[in-house]
């Protein structure tokens, strides 16, 4: 039997949009072929929307009232100084830079690759080539049709390889920023593999430059961590206030492979990060932290599905929300044991700071384990500012808004601490500060 | 001057009242301690006089130098030199003692429109009356109070007020939970802060603290009012016969 459900203004935009970009697009006739089947399949599957389990607090089809054109970056390039004032405190890191303005690499604002050891490329020009970078098969449920729409758009994205063995020197900072006067939909996909043994820290912000109109972000990165390899993922979406920001992180770890993630979200409307990480080797450690910082109507999702396949893995997820106004975040852990995953160890916390009643936090913990020697925990919280703590800073002098600020920040603390590099921490703290001063003002 | 007159009262949540006509004088360079049995209102007393929320003052005025206590925000208080000894200091997780006591210091300098301490200024100011107080350097890198010993927690009540040097203390239950050793540290801190500016107000359940912190005034507070104000022997006498002819208003005034 067949459903006719009616397609929304935004779910026709993005069947019919495709049709005048796909010519554009970079690649062959095989990722034509491949963009032409995954449009096929969005048609099939529409926007995601509350009935699907994994979008019950967050209705993608409600929420997007209408598909912005794709970006063909029609838009001058900005100057340096243009990104790094977007890129606020993070643009005093010294890093490789790679930048992205639109959904298109700019070289003249990019680095090179740093040594023979680490190719640094850009996605359009391997589509190009047609080596099928970029096109490997890209599962998670329920996320299938962003992911389509992914496959379908994509214009461009990094290409990171670190060699067996190899360091990356410095962080790598790939930087998302958007620039277009009107609102368009930049459609971005990585693909960073880190060798067997190497180490690197991998920066990602997604951004819009001063002037830059609200836009719609589809971005994929495709992550895979080779056996005792160790990787620092930080995530930065402070991509506009009334932006809508999907991001889908997939992540396979290795033997003995450490994956330390970390997402700070901020300044974003509707914000949906999904995060599926799966352990192919024995002997892993993930640690997926972050930060969400709302307020007016934003809406702030995290969801992490993480697969314990093989025995012998620790999984470790701490998340800490302030929310204000009418802000909305949504929480959801899946972690999965497989029957023969024994010994998996995995750990869950979610907790929201509440700065208004009307501020929403939906937290939705999901363990399925099918191995019975296992340590699985989770906990969420939802609490307000304690009342008794503000009363003992400002029996000391400390004003209302001060105490406020050094609670909150506190509390953000805790996940924040979780970045190992000093100066990335200190960068990213910067960030969430100027973020939770404009949340948190003096309230009498 | 602390000037208390006629000071009513009750929780906000409910109508039940706690202080019903409190009435007494501080002037500066006096110490005065307030006894009083469980449940008289004396941890009441020390809150309002703080700011804490939860209570209504229903009638009477809070004077401290001729100003309006009641009237002013619980920082601004501060500000104006008020300092309350916690009887339960709280553990703030993730705020390190060091940063809490500067930015409380800073705060109030500020305020006062006087100069903020340099770091080697107030490192200086910190280390050397931590040392007094026994408080190693250690304890003073961890977020306040956070596992803290009820002793610690109490010497940490001291320090902060050695720090901020405020000219009314109101010290609730300083010796609660103290051994003697403990007692004789925290009293030897309040008395070096004693000089003629300044007024304090020492709460306590028992005699002991006072045999250490020898008050110039005794003030009975039971049943919400103070039934009896002596000097300094009024604490023994209470210490031999016990709150139990000050229960009752029957006998408020006998």
């Amino acid at each position: 039997m067949t459903l006719a459900v009616t397609k929304t203004k935004a779910e026709q935009a993005l069947s019919h949009n495709f049709e005048a970009v796909a010519a554009k697009l970079p690649g062959g006739a095989a990722v034509a072929a491949a963009r032409k089947a995954a449009i096929g399949a969005f048609a099939a599957l529409g926007l995601p929307h509350r009935r699907i389990e994994q979008w019950k607090y967050t209705d993608l089809r409600t929420a997007l009232k209408e598909a912005l054109p794709p970006s063909l970056r029609e838009a001058a390039t900005p100057r340096q100084h243009e990104i790094d004032t977007g890129l606020g405190p993070l643009a005093a890191l010294d890093c490789h830079r790679v930048v992205f303005v639109d959904g298109g690499h700019i070289p003249s604002l990019s680095g090179k690759s740093p040594s023979a050891a680490v190719a640094i490329g850009s996605l359009a020009a391997a589509l190009a080539d047609g080596a099928g970078d970029g096109l490997g098969k890209r599962e998670v449920a329920g996320q299938d049709a962003v992911i389509a729409l992914n496959t379908a758009y994509m214009t461009d994205g990094a290409i990171v390889r670190i060699a067996a063995g190899a360091t990356l020197d410095k962080p790598l900072l790939l930087v998302f920023a958007r620039s277009a006067k009107e609102g368009r939909l930049v459609t971005t996909r990585n693909v960073i593999e880190v060798g067997a043994g190497a180490r690197a820290t991998v920066i990602e912000a997604h951004l819009g430059l001063a002037g830059a109109a609200s836009g719609q972000a589809n971005t994929l990165s495709a992550v895979t961590v080779g056996d005792r390899a160790h990787i620092a993922h930080v995530v930065c979406a402070m991509a506009g206030d009334a932006s809508t920001h999907l991001a889908t992180t997939l992540a396979t770890l290795g033997e003995e492979a450490v994956y330390r993630a970390f997402q700070l979200t901020v300044a974003t409307g509707l914000a949906r990060n999904t995060m599926a990480v799966t352990f192919a080797g024995e002997g892993a450690k993930l640690d997926i932290s972050g930060c969400f910082l709302g307020r007016s109507t934003q809406h702030i999702d995290t969801t992490l599905v993480v697969d314990h396949a093989v025995p012998g893995c620790e999984s470790r997820e701490l998340f800490k929300g302030v929310l204000t106004d009418r802000a909305r975040g949504v929480f959801q852990g899946k972690v999965i044991v497989r029957p023969y995953a024994q010994k998996s160890d995995g750990k869950q916390m979610a907790q929201a700071l509440m700065l208004s009643e009307d501020a929403e936090f939906n937290s939705k913990p999901e363990l399925e384990i099918h191995a019975d020697d296992v340590v699985c925990g989770h906990g969420s919280t939802a609490a307000e500012i304690d009342e008794n703590l503000l009363f003992y800073m400002r029996s000391r002098g400390i004003p209302l808004g001060e105490a406020r600020a050094m609670l909150i920040e506190s509390f953000i603390g805790e996940a924040i601490d979780k970045i190992e590099d000093e100066a990335l921490r200190e960068a990213l703290a910067d960030v969430a500060r100027a973020r939770l001063a404009e949340l948190s003002g003096a309230r009498p | 001057m602390l000037e208390i007159r006629d000071l009513r009262v009750k929780l906000a949540e409910e109508d039940k009242p706690i202080l019903n006509g409190v009435s007494l004088k501080v002037p500066k360079g006096e110490v005065h301690a307030i006894m009083g049995p469980n449940g008289s209102g004396k941890s009441t007393l020390a809150y309002v006089l703080a700011g804490r929320d939860g209570y209504e003052v229903t009638g009477g005025q809070v004077l401290w130098n001729g100003e309006d206590l009641l009237a002013m925000e619980p920082d601004e208080r501060a500000t104006k030199g008020v300092f309350l000894a916690f009887q339960y200091p709280m553990e703030i997780p993730g705020v390190a003692t060091l940063t809490f006591l500067r930015t409380a210091l800073n705060a109030v300098l500020r305020k006062r429109g006087q100069k903020e301490l340099t770091t080697p200024e107030f490192m200086k100011r910190v280390r050397e009356e931590a040392g007094r107080l026994g408080i190693p350097d250690d304890i003073l890198k961890r977020p306040i109070n956070v596992g803290f010993s009820g002793g610690e927690k109490k010497r940490m009540e001291i320090l902060q007020m050695a720090i901020l040097q405020p000219s009314l203390s109101v010290l609730d239950e300083t010796d609660s939970g103290l051994d003697i050793d403990a007692v004789r540290v925290v009293s030897d801190g309040v008395n070096r802060l004693r000089s003629k500016d300044r007024a304090m107000l020492l709460i306590t359940h028992y005699q002991r603290l006072l045999q250490y912190i020898v008050p110039d005034k005794v003030h009975v507070l039971a049943d919400g009012r103070i039934q009896r104000t002596g000097g300094k022997e009024l604490a023994q006498e209470l210490e031999e016969t016990g709150y139990a002819g000050f229960r009752g208003n029957a006998l408020a005034t006998a």
